[in-house]
């Protein structure tokens, strides 16, 4: 239960503007834990998921993904093979708007699938069934045969996790999933984020911004700030003067229930 | 040198020397000899350009803008000019007699007469035509409507060859989607050249070339209508690929999908509505095009309607041009009725 599936070292990325998004971050992920990352607007969390997965390169340091270096992988194909094994959800859903729920979900087979195959949209009864028993898991499987962009925000999130856990993965990435959620709805989908990564056992890497939610689902916590891990710990023991330490000087907790 | 100031130099160097090429015409009022006699007008107009070059340099670094700086100055500049009325500015001027020059030059070339327009014979001349043209033949009739089918097709099997040759091309010549593959980028710019280079040739002379090589008639003209129809749509649809959302590429590439995947379920949904609507135009333009090609031998209505033009016989060619009003009119109305309905 312990042993670290990610373990990153002293991470950096500078994007092609100059820009020194992340400054020698190192930290472990446990195996099953839903870890959550916080920082202010530009700490670089976005950029920090988006290397696990080499959305985004690398500039130098190491991603040690079960042990073996993904960080160092080159050719798009072990890139490819990299993403397969991760999911990861997005703030705006990034669903294909005019593509069926179904297909979507389907999407996430894509790695398994040849390209003559996926073109033809001929995906296995196998895939099929597992697209549908995600649904099921999310609780919009009524929803199968309607277009995505028919969906409200809350509905679509759903659909994008089933989308992740097609793949069946073993790290599931979130950045910030409900940031563009009303506080009920963000409740339903941090729901199904725990229950992915009770029942399934699927680490979870999330990106927040709301503290009370951090409290209600992390059980760690990691606080960027100026592209620099800062707090490293338990979310509860995140008090006042860390508070201000994170997010700097004057800055008040605000409540979503 | 810097792009700005390069496209500055150009465009001041270019419009002094059409200055002092227009006086210098006046003054010296050069015999058609000498104004064949291309090395010296080339060299004389080189020389004029360079001093313009140099002219506008010394004025602009003495402050006063010229046109060329006025358009070319990166926004942070323009943004410092204060309002002023254009006749109290240097690149005002500039402008105004810019254009006065052309204009002047233009009316002499064109050979531009008012007693021409007003012309007695010529005006009897014309009148016999509008009399043909509005008591048109109907016994061509069926010939014309025969002939136009031709067209029609032509535009129409020029557009459908097309479609898949720029459907795959305009993803080669997006930059989204070519962009971190040095390979994918040098074909990039290859392809660039050539469908700019093929654009810029006009469909009829295509269709000269075409008739020569495969000989006169509408195969010649169809070939013609598809170069340009593949360049013109190529350049059309990549714009569409690069001005699709990056959400959906992003979350199709997190799950692992090759390049052709992600193009295939992240890009194709998202452009097929604007391809669509754009082939319908194209076929639309096609139809009117191969009408105009049929002028140069393409074959079709074009065709019958230049060789009746050729005797003069006017009657007839009133029966064709109302035919070819009718269906240009009814595929504009066709098209713009299937286009809205895309949207
Ligand atoms: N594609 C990019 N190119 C250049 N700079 C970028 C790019 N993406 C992010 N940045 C810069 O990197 C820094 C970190 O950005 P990042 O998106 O990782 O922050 P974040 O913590 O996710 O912020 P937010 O809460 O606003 O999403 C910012 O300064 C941003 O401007
Ligand atoms: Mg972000």
């Amino acid at each position: 239960m312990n042993e670290p599936v990610l373990r990153i070292k002293n991470l950096h990325k500078t994007y092609p503007n100059g820009v020194h998004a992340l400054k020698g971050v190192s930290f472990d992920v446990k195996k099953g834990e839903f870890l959550v990352i916080i920082g202010l607007s530009g700490s670089g969390k976005s950029t920090l998921l988006r290397c696990i997965n080499r959305l985004h390169d690398p500039t130098s340091g190491e991603i040690l993904f079960q042990g073996e270096d993904s960080a160092k992988l080159k050719t798009p194909n072990q890139i490819r093979t990299l993403r397969n094994r991760i999911g990861m959800i997005f703030q705006h859903f990034n669903l294909i708007p005019r593509h069926t729920v179904l297909g979507n979900v389907l999407v996430g087979k894509l790695g398994h699938t040849s390209t003559i195959r996926s073109l033809l949209g001929l995906f296995s009864d196998q895939d099929k069934a597992d697209s549908l028993r995600y649904l099921k898991l999310v609780g919009i499987a009524d929803k199968t045969h309607i277009r995505a962009d028919q969906l409200s925000g809350g509905q679509q999130q759903r659909v994008a996790i089933a989308r992740a856990l097609t793949q069946n993965p073993e790290v599931l990435l979130a950045d910030e999933p409900v940031a563009s959620l009303d506080p009920a709805t963000c409740h339903v989908v941090m729901d199904y984020l725990r229950k992915v990564n009770q029942e399934l056992g699927i680490t979870v890497i999330c990106n927040l911004h709301f503290l009370s939610l951090v409290r209600q689902y992390a059980t760690r916590v990691i606080a960027l700030k100026g592209g620099e891990v800062v707090y490293e710990g338990d979310p509860n023991n995140i008090d006042e003067a860390w508070f201000e330490k994170i997010y700097g000087e004057g800055a008040k907790e605000v409540h979503i229930n | 040198m810097s792009g700005p100031i390069l496209r500055r130099s150009v465009l001041d160097g270019i419009s002094f020397a059409t200055f002092v090429s227009a006086i210098l015409t006046i003054i010296v009022h050069p015999t058609r000899e000498q104004m064949l006699n291309l090395p010296i007008v080339a060299g004389i107009f080189l020389i004029s350009f360079l001093v313009g070059c140099l002219v506008s340099q010394i004025l602009n670094s003495m402050g006063i803008k010229t046109l060329g700086q006025n358009l070319f100055e990166p926004d942070y500049e323009k943004a410092k000019a204060e309002a002023k009325a254009w006749y109290r500015t240097f690149w005002g001027w500039h402008l105004f007699l810019f254009i006065l020059v052309l204009f002047v030059v233009g009316i002499n070339k064109t050979k531009f007469s008012v007693i021409e327009l007003l012309d007695q014979d010529g005006f009897a001349g014309a009148s016999r035509l509008f009399k043909g043209l509005f008591s048109p033949n109907w016994s061509i009739l069926p010939t014309a409507v025969y002939n136009i089918i031709e067209t029609v097709f032509m535009a129409f099997l020029a557009t459908m060859f097309a479609i898949p040759v720029a459907f795959i091309l305009s993803f080669m010549s997006a930059k989204n989607v070519v962009m971190g593959r040095p390979v994918s980028y040098a074909i990039y710019f290859v392809l660039k050249a050539i469908l700019n280079l093929t654009r810029s040739i006009e469909a009829l002379v295509w269709a000269i070339i075409f008739s020569v090589w495969v000989g006169i008639g509408p195969f010649a003209g169809m070939l013609a209508l598809m170069i340009h129809s593949i360049a013109s749509l190529t350049k059309q649809y990549a714009e569409m690929v690069e001005n699709v959302s990056d959400g959906p590429i992003e979350g199709v590439r997190s799950c692992g999908a090759n390049k052709l995947q992600t193009i295939w379920f992240a890009i194709v949904p998202q452009v097929i509505l604007p391809y669509i609507s754009f082939t319908v135009y194209r076929w639309d333009i096609n139809v009117r095009m191969a009408t105009i090609i049929g002028l140069v031998g393409g074959g079709g209505i074009g065709t019958m309607l230049i060789q009746y033009q050729g005797q003069a016989m006017w009657s007839e060619v009133g029966t064709i041009i109302f035919v070819i009003a009718i269906v240009v009119w009814a595929m504009d109305l066709a098209s713009s009725y299937i286009r809205e309905a895309l949207k």
